[in-house]
């Protein structure tokens, strides 16, 4: 025990208690200062005095060890009392003890499982040096109207800048490119970066192994240099430590391995860049850009992306204004028809997260919302067990217990209850995490990285001892107001049990206004989904479609030779009906956008327009329906002569006229017309909530490499492998890519949706679970209390039906009374996730009716229970009880 | 011969000394007791300070700052309400245990 003692103590010394050290300290010393002027007084010498006082005092240290061990050791003591205490009542009353760990262990698991996904997501540093010193740069062009973040600045520029300006630094342009990777006797698709000299020491990271790629690996004639991921290593080379020996073929190349990144940088994500490659997942191999010194001077050949790091201390505000100034020198080198360009600083951190940020804040707040719902709980059933332990706490008041030694009483009970809870949550929060990845939209950067790591265990702490005090305190409070006489004079606990039901009562309004708002939250979001999963595409999900990218082997004439070949190939399936290509695939992320005049339209300078390279069988293979006039033939020449548009494009362009025969532009040359010979039906294309924008086809009679579609009456699986064997048969060493039914990219594309809809539903579905059982637990407690009155009311003649209305009256007034509340903070609330919705109002009365219907449903099914039971009372045992 | 402290009466002591001659500072508490015993307490003056900062923990004292005749700073320790009471619990257990004690003693004799 004393052993033990002095463990406490030197923790509690470590934890400082300053003050009291300090204290003692000047005491101490005093005390030798008034010994030594009475010894000194005594015809001492001050050093002799000095001396004597220490003797005097006996050790200066070992007194104030004794002090220490008599200081800490009274609260110690109590403590300890205090836990055992607890630790006894609550393991003799296991009932209420597991509802409310179990009540709170909800609550505190969703919380700590989202605030895993917000400190994954959010908080965690990304791994490259300083991430908030990073910057996306861009050269916006206002002349197109388009967003800034699609111009990425031309080598020339960039390379210019990074001379000239002192605002950053370091500064480097990449590129994403999607290669085949020879693997053993077969081939692969590998996302690759193309990045120049000072890609990696922008962002600060070095390898694991090896070197990474730095300026002189960007001269010609050394560019045959890669290094690969960690991922890459593991999976391709099973991390063999001869690694920096091998080499990678890709495209037919063979690229020498300098190093390996270590674990956690991928950089560039498909998430990371807002118009990134949608056949890019994360990076696996990055080699060199190698431009030659005429793309370094050109000025019209743009980088796909550019990021520099900011010098200390230097703003973005600083950065933009240096580099806008820059640019409008730079501007006037552009080729006279194309100026314009301008300048745009981003935050990197902004580009990376920002487009999740208020949703996942948004969940945190939901789940917060849970937690409350989950304390008011348990603080309603400790209210109830303080009423019922009324007599015991009495008993200990006139034995001469202080209010605050109750209240601490009290608090370490609940906090020993919340901290217990908090362990449970931990583990809910794991097997959360375990489950997150099928859930996972693929859009959230490093959600799957999302893991129990010190920063979310000290947040699980932190909230779980909030939690307790929230919920202890409420009830400390009201029980340390016991009024001794009035406990004395009635002996029992009725008359002060009166003042918590009103507390009580409270608190279940508060819960069910809380759950409103939630269930209004999770109503609209589940709207939207399914709003959004059944727009109309405007094609077939059965056809199945994929991505064709020949690499360096083939020259122009043999792609063509190749897709011809292809194409006939798989026409002559049994069970194939349609087989066509496409330039850009709808949802597939892709975007060509041209300059186009219609003729007889008031055409404005820059204006653009949806572009598309389209084979015959194209729009049949797709589903994509015939509005009016024909489709492509194999007669039509692919010399932009002809053009099908669609419906929006025909509204717009050719409202109250005939599209079919109208004229549209050729790219290149305005003065030059394709005929516009069909308008097809719409389709969604960068997105299923996007409405869709004006298109304009053309015949691809040469088609050399995109996305091909097959429409078919095989099952999507066994068409997918057939189309597989197709492509080895015909290039063994052609790396094949996903093939995918258009279902499963519709899919995809409401992945995020899926995402924040169920997990939001989820936290609506607890707080409505745990706000039931606060009710019920009311309703059963006050049914319990009111035993004697209900049998006196049914010995005076009253039904049983009339005893079962009583109690279902009071539910009904709390359901109502929170109803009423959640639906006014509903109504501000639910203006907050406008952003989020679909095809819905913030107010849908739909949702909102739904919402209470639910609610006062479960709600008086909740409360029947306890009206039941209060209804099968037998008077004659109601009236003999207390 | 010194005579040993008693486990437990140093608070009572203490608590008495108070009592008697108002708010005082350890130095002063421990004069006090060496000189009333006659200097047969072995008291190493430090040891009254688990004692103070019990008795004060148990709210019978209140420590303050202040000055003594001579300039120098030092704690003071003032009896409180409850140390009174608790001084007069105490010295009636010590009268009932010293009667025991003191009867038991006579009678062996």
């Amino acid at each position: 025990m004393t052993h033990w003692r002095r463990i406490v103590a030197k923790l509690r010394n470590l934890l400082g208690n300053k003050r009291a050290e300090e204290n003692l300290a000047c005491e101490v010393a005093s005390h030798l200062t008034l010994l030594a002027d009475d010894f000194e007084r005594g015809g001492m010498s001050p050093q002799e005095a000095r001396l004597a006082a220490r003797r005097a005092l006996g050790g200066v240290e070992q007194v104030k060890q004794a002090h220490r061990d008599e200081r800490s050791l009274l609260w110690i003591e109590q403590t300890i009392q205090d836990l055992r205490y607890g630790l006894r009542t609550l393991s003799r009353s296991p009932g209420f003890t597991i509802t409310a760990v179990l009540t709170l262990a909800l609550g505190i698991g969703a919380c700590t499982a989202t605030f895993s996904l917000v400190n994954a997501v959010l908080i965690r540093s990304l791994p490259y040096g300083d991430p908030n010193r990073l910057v996306y740069l861009y050269t916006p062009n206002p002349q197109f109207n388009l967003p800034a973040e699609v111009f990425g600045p031309a080598y020339s520029d960039l390379y210019d800048l990074k001379k000239e300006s002192t605002s950053f630094q370091d500064m480097t342009a990449f590129d994403e490119s999607v290669f085949s990777l020879a693997t053993q006797g077969s081939a692969e698709r590998a996302s690759t970066a193309r990045v120049d000299g000072d890609f990696f020491s922008t962002f600060q990271a070095s390898p694991e192994l090896g070197r990474a790629i730095g300026p002189s690996d960007n001269e010609v004639g050394r560019e045959k240099v890669a290094v690969i991921s960690h991922a890459l290593w593991q999976s391709m080379f099973a991390s063999s430590a001869d690694i920096l020996h091998r080499s990678l073929l890709l495209d037919g190349n063979a690229y020498q391995i300098i190093g390996v990144m270590p674990q956690g940088f991928e950089y560039p994500h498909y998430s990371d860049l807002p118009y990134g490659s949608a056949q890019y997942k994360t990076t696996q191999i990055w080699i060199p850009l190698a431009l030659t010194p005429h793309q370094m001077d050109d000025r019209d050949n743009a980088s796909g992306n550019a990021v520099a790091r900011l010098k200390p201390g230097v703003s973005i505000a600083q950065a933009q204004a240096e580099m806008s100034t820059l640019m409008v020198r730079l501007d006037k080198l552009h080729d006279a028809r194309v100026r314009g360009w301008g300048a745009q600083v981003e935050n990197f951190v902004d580009g990376t997260v920002g487009h999740v940020r208020s949703l996942l804040w948004l969940l945190l707040g939901a789940v917060s919302i849970v937690l409350l719902i989950a304390c008011g709980n348990a603080a309603n059933l400790l209210l109830a067990r303080a009423a019922s332990r009324m007599r015991e706490l009495g008993v200990r008041v006139a034995l001469g217990a202080g209010r605050s030694r109750i209240i601490r009483q009290l608090l370490t009970e609940s906090l020993i209850v919340g901290l217990v809870a908090g362990g449970v949550g931990i583990c809910l929060a794991f097997l959360f995490l375990r489950v997150l990845p099928l859930l996972n939209p693929g859009n959230i950067p490093r959600l799957n990285e999302a893991s129990l790591d010190t920063r979310v265990l000290l947040f699980t702490v932190a909230v779980s001892v909030l939690t307790s005090m929230l919920t202890g305190i409420l009830p400390a409070l009201a029980v340390s107001r016991i009024d001794l006489t009035d406990f004395l004079a009635t002996s029992s606990s009725r008359s002060v049990a009166g003042a918590h039901t009103r507390v009580q009562s409270t608190l279940v309004v508060v819960e069910s206004a809380l759950v409103v708002v939630l269930l209004a939250g999770a109503g609209l979001f589940i709207r939207s989904y399914i709003n959004v999963v059944s727009v109309d595409t405007g094609f077939s999900r059965s056809t199945v479609a994929m991505n064709i990218g020949l690499d360096a082997r083939y020259s122009q004439p043999e792609r063509v030779e190749f897709f011809r070949n292809l194409f006939a190939r798989l026409a002559a399936l049994s069970g194939v009906e349609k087989v066509g290509g496409i330039s850009n695939l709808p949802l597939s992320n892709s975007e060509d956008l041209r300059e186009f005049e219609v003729d007889g339209y008031p055409n404005k300078k820059g204006q653009l327009v949806e572009s598309r390279l389209a084979t015959t069988q194209y729009f049949s293979a797709m589903g994509i329906p015939l509005v009016a006039g024909r489709l492509f033939t194999q007669e039509d020449k692919s010399d932009q002569s002809v053009a099908i548009v669609n419906e929006s494009f025909a509204k717009r362009y050719f409202a109250n006229r005939n599209p079919i025969g109208g004229r549209v532009s050729r790219e290149d040359d305005h003065t030059r017309w394709s005929a516009v010979v069909g308008v097809i039906g719409d389709v969604r294309d960068s997105a299923l909530e996007k409405a869709p924008e004006p298109q304009i086809y053309e015949l691809d009679g040469n088609f050399g490499g995109g996305y091909i579609a097959v429409r078919s009456t095989l099952p999507a699986e066994s068409l997918a492998a057939t189309i597989r064997s197709t492509l080895h048969s015909i290039d063994p060493n052609l790396a094949v890519g996903d093939i995918q039914t258009m279902a499963d990219l519709e899919s995809e594309a409401s992945a995020q949706r899926r995402f924040q809809t169920s997990l939001l539903s989820l936290f609506a579905g607890i707080a409505l679970f745990l706000a039931l059982v606060g009710l019920h637990g009311l309703m059963a407690y006050s049914v319990s209390r009111r035993t004697r009155e209900v049998g006196i009311r049914m010995a005076l003649g009253a039904q049983r039906s009339d005893v079962v209305i009583l109690v279902l009256r009071k539910a009904a007034l709390l359901l109502g009374l929170g109803l009423a509340a959640g639906l006014v903070c509903t109504w501000v609330a639910t203006r907050a996730i406008q952003s989020f919705l679909y095809g819905v109002s913030a107010h849908d009365p739909i949702t909102i009716g739904a919402v209470c219907a639910l609610l006062a449903g479960c709600g008086l099914i909740a409360a029947l229970i306890p009206a039941r039971r209060a209804a099968s009372i037998d008077p004659m045992q109601a009236l003999r009880t207390e | 011969m010194p005579i040993q402290i008693l486990q437990g009466t140093l608070d009572l002591m203490i608590l008495r000394t108070l009592a008697t001659m108002g708010p005082q500072h350890a130095y002063g508490i421990a004069n006090r007791l060496q000189q009333v015993s006659e200097d047969t307490l072995n008291l190493n003056q430090g040891t009254i300070y688990p004692a103070l900062v019990r008795i004060e923990q148990h709210g019978w004292t209140r420590g303050s700052w202040g000055t003594t005749e001579n300039g120098r700073e030092a704690k003071y320790y003032a009896i409180t309400k409850a140390g009174l009471k608790a001084l007069d619990e105490e010295t009636e257990r010590w009268r009932q245990m010293a009667g025991v004690v003191e009867k038991l003693l006579a009678e062996e004799q």
